[in-house]
């Protein structure tokens, strides 16, 4: 390769350019999958509902309800409306969720059974 | 509060209606991270909101509805314009060659385009209809890949349920390391084969000194 052309060239820095873009995010994939595997916890965003949150933070429903004074039935809205009815900033919001969720798990005691449904529904028939 | 957020508590209100809008509606070119909305669809599979077949079918039609409409556009319009300013500056040839390119390479291009390069989708579309890729091979293809790419982000958050956020996140970077490899594996070849043999195309030269 003493008198390489153009193309060739062009080539050879178009190859250059994309190991460097395939390198760039192939070392961003490992850090954030490092990242990922020393943060089990997501953050609480805006569009989650409850169940969602309890399930990705592992801690029964019912606490998180509890937190916000939510009666005890399953509630599919998203984070987002119950704010807007609770006239409170989403911030607001996630952060008693998160000092729910501190307050139930290690060292704080497990949060025992759920409380029993505020009026008792028509359930379990006899049989 | 970012798009993504206001269109994912819209999923959780209104179901999935607005997984088919906005499924359809970025197929067809908008960019949207509907990855993460799949992936959050198939979170709520798992804790039993919505029905799998549902979410799978839904999302499929709307995919493959999006592309068509997409691919018919640029089928309609973008072709009378290319082949206006092809003859205009004389690039009839071109244009051939890059018509014959696609109808050999298209199918492999629409195929992973799907579900790997999710990235590339709405531009591949442009370019099939662009090139007139025939249109059913264009929709088996389209139909093969929307459905591999349902199938496989629902699944994965089927299985990371708790995790969507995580793993979305993951599998963005990852998409593009997968881009990048492709890329850099042709242009290898094209570096190689360089070298290989005397550069044909810039230089007409005999190759008696090489």
């Amino acid at each position: 390769m003493k008198n390489p052309g153009w193309r060739r060239r062009s080539v050879l820095v178009a190859f250059a350019l994309v190991l460097t873009f395939t390198g760039f995010f192939a070392v961003r994939t490992v850090r954030r999958a490092i990242y990922w595997h020393y943060h089990q916890d997501e953050p609480i965003r805006p569009w989650m509902n409850l169940g969602y949150v309890a399930h990705s933070y592992n801690v029964p429903p019912w606490v998180l309800h509890k937190a916000l004074g939510l009666p005890q039935r399953p509630d599919r809205r998203p984070i987002r409306e119950i704010a807007r009815e609770q006239n409170r900033s989403v911030e607001e919001v996630i952060a008693a969720l998160q000092d729910a969720i501190v307050h139930v798990r290690p060292p704080y005691p497990p949060p025992g059974p759920p409380p029993a449904p505020e009026h008792e529904p028509t359930r379990g028939r006899s049989p | 509060m970012s798009i993504t957020d206001q269109v994912l508590a819209a999923l959780l209100v209104y179901g999935l209606p607005v997984l088919f809008g906005v499924i359809l509606v970025c197929s067809a070119g908008i960019p949207f991270p509907i990855s993460l909305m799949l992936v959050v669809a198939g979170s709520f599979v798992e804790q039993g909101e919505f029905k799998l077949w549902q979410v799978i079918a839904v999302a499929s039609l709307a995919a493959v509805l999006g592309d068509q409409i997409a691919y018919g556009l640029s089928r309609w319009a973008g072709r009378r314009v290319v082949n206006r300013i092809g003859r205009r500056i004389g690039a009839d040839a071109q244009i051939k060659q890059a018509e014959s390119f696609t109808k050999r390479w298209g199918g492999a291009g629409i195929f992973l385009s799907r579900w790997l390069v999710t990235a590339l989708g709405p531009w591949v579309n442009l370019a099939s209809g662009i090139a007139a890729f025939p249109w059913r091979r264009f929709l088996l293809w389209d139909i093969v890949g929307e459905v591999l790419w349902v199938i496989l982000y629902v699944g994965i958050g089927y299985i990371f349920s708790n995790r969507v956020q995580a793993v979305r996140d993951i599998l963005g970077n990852l998409t593009w390391v997968i881009l990048g490899l492709m890329g850099a594996i042709i242009l290898g070849w094209k570096v190689l084969s360089s070298f290989r043999s005397p550069d044909k195309s810039s230089r007409t030269k005999p190759a008696a000194a090489s």
